[in-house]
């Protein structure tokens, strides 16, 4: 089963210790281990909110904006697909991403078209 | 025994089983409760005629799995038929079809000859771990459990939770989706997620015995669904009994187990024949039992032996204190307010930093115990939590301010919520002459 790691910046989150990001491990152990093993299959680092470029087609017309559509504190830093077995194994992986001690990861499973509800049958 | 009596003892003892070896092979809880059901259905119509079955959970475990073999093979039939239809363009509603690979290996699972050897205790484990996942909400949590661990239908678990059916059935398909959604398995989580994890475990099951205890201290025949929701902590206590012994080398696992069992010691005392709860002080030790007492105290026992302390286990130990005392006189106080310094330590949390200002009273006095309350009392998580104002109120009554004391008891009044209290707190406004007599509501 696939997820999407959202690799969050959470600058305000009240139980962010400063210990907890010294303890982060280095971001190069976790890509050779996971991209190594074929384990995340894709993912990069992204430009700032503010660099963000907001699309939207209203009445015909295609608006653009400049920044984020949304102005929290919380930034979407980088992202990575990884495919794990099940959600404990995916818990895993996040929990040994720097970003998770210095930040946050929000896993995303991946929802395939074509799959109805009823008959995802409960295996990955 | 009687068949029928028979069928009902393994529904009480082997429903987690039977339910957790079909979730095993097939990762599907609904089919897994289906198939459970029809075992035991099937037992109540043939044990009568064939006989108990010299092993009844093997018996049901087997007939569970046969018949969630025989739906998933009527389905993949029916899923090739729609899908003849629809090549010739017709259209058949029916559940869709999963890969065929995916069909393929769950069935070889399900099969006499695959079936792997019965492993009633890894499945129990695996289905505790699922039904309380931290990514699950608590509420979900509960009520998987509940249902999940011990049969109680979808009914049964509203009505002791005093929600209407159709809300809790609601709360069960979401939690079931979820687990499929974010593709919870079926397994015992890996060794860095296991303390978090077995926390969790813990704290759904205390959730279930307080939600039972509480009922014990209001009066059974004025309160809608009480006998129901005590239950709950007699199950809560069987649930314990089950993870200490699935998990002998976690001692905040017996420490719960502990905990509850010197609780649940003291149930029936908790209210009067008046309907009226009673505290720890008033009640009739005499109704305390000391069976439970004592196998609690030796499970505690146990647990402290491996010297690694947690939460449950503290609290287990204040909870003995009280049990070993012959009168309310009797209670070593300094040593349960040693205690309630080293679960603050622990977990400080404003309920037991008002816990402690009870023993913080007793061993240094009311005044001493008012402070204690007042360092907490402004804490919103205390907001209306009509224990605050309660305890002011006594410590106030003995500290000879009983003006203040009324004030302290309407306040609380105004916020309890639980009948047996209400009387309580309606009887100690009379003794101090603050108002009439308790009313007929």
């Amino acid at each position: 089963m696939r997820y999407l790691m959202l690799v969050l910046s959470t600058p305000e989150d009240p139980e962010l210790r400063p210990g907890d990001a010294a303890g982060a491990p280095p971001i190069e152990g976790w890509v050779e281990k996971y991209y190594g093993s074929g384990t995340a299959v894709l993912g990069d680092r992204l430009r700032p909110p503010a660099d963000a470029v907001g699309v939207r087609v209203r009445g015909g017309r295609t608006l653009v904006t400049d920044g984020p559509f949304s102005e929290t504190k919380e930034a979407v830093g980088g992202f990575d697909v990884i495919d794990a077995p099940d959600l404990d194994t995916a818990i895993t992986i996040a929990g040994e991403h720097p970003m998770a001690h210095a930040g946050a990861i929000e896993l995303r499973p991946f929802w395939p078209l074509g799959l109805d509800d009823a008959s995802d049958g409960g295996r990955a | 025994m009687t068949p029928s009596a028979a069928v009902e003892d393994a529904f009480r003892s082997e429903w987690g089983r039977v339910l957790g070896a079909v979730v095993r092979s097939t990762g599907d809880l609904d089919l897994a409760e289906e198939s459970a059901q029809e075992a035991f259905a099937t037992a109540l119509r043939t044990w009568g005629r064939d006989g108990v079955p010299e092993r009844p959970g093997a018996w049901l475990t087997t007939t569970a799995r046969r018949h969630a073999l025989d739906v998933l093979r009527r389905r993949r039939v029916e899923a090739d038929k729609s899908e003849a239809a629809a090549r010739r363009g017709e259209r058949v509603d029916g559940p869709g079809r999963a890969p065929d690979a995916v069909h393929d290996e769950v069935e070889r699972g399900l099969d006499d000859e695959a079936w792997t050897p019965d492993d009633p205790d890894g499945d129990l484990l695996r289905l505790l771990f699922t039904c309380c996942h931290p990514a699950l909400p608590l509420d979900g949590r509960v009520t998987l459990t509940l249902r999940s661990l011990t049969g109680m239908t979808t009914a049964q678990v509203a009505r002791a939770f005093l929600v209407p059916e159709a809300t809790m059935s609601q709360r069960l398909v979401r939690a079931k989706r979820r687990i499929r959604a974010t593709g919870i398995a079926f397994r015992v989580p890996p060794p860095a997620q296991r303390p978090e994890r077995t926390s969790s475990v813990l704290a759904v099951l205390y959730v279930l015995f307080t939600e039972g205890y509480d009922a014990w201290a209001e009066p059974a025949d004025d309160v809608e669904g009480c006998a129901e929701r005590r239950a709950l902590a007699g199950d809560a206590v069987r649930l314990a009994r089950l993870v200490a012994r699935l998990l002998p080398d976690e001692p905040e696992a017996r420490g719960l187990l502990a905990l509850l069992l010197l609780q649940h010691a003291r149930r029936g005392a908790r209210t009067g024949s008046d309907g009226v709860s009673r505290t720890l002080a008033e009640q009739d030790r005499a109704r305390w039992r000391r069976d439970e007492i004592t196998e609690g105290l030796s499970v505690l026992d146990g647990a402290l032996a491996v010297r690694r302390p947690g939460p449950y286990q503290v609290q287990a130990a204040i909870a003995a204190l009280h049990c070993r005392a012959a009168t309310a006189g009797e209670t070593d106080w300094a040593e349960v307010l040693a205690l309630y310094d080293v679960l603050f330590e622990m977990t400080p949390t404003p309920v037991v930093a008002l816990n402690r200002a009870v023993a913080v009273a007793e061993v240094h006095g009311v005044e001493a115990g008012l402070s204690a309350v007042d360092a907490v009392a402004r804490d919103p998580a205390l907001a209306s939590y009509h224990l605050l104002p309660a305890l002011r109120a006594d410590l106030l009554t003995r500290a000879g301010r009983p003006a203040d004391a009324v004030v302290e008891l309407r306040r609380a009044l105004d916020q309890v919520d639980r009948e047996g209290d209400r009387r309580l707190l309606r009887s100690r406004l009379a003794a101090l002459g603050g108002a009439s007599a308790p009313d007929a509501g």
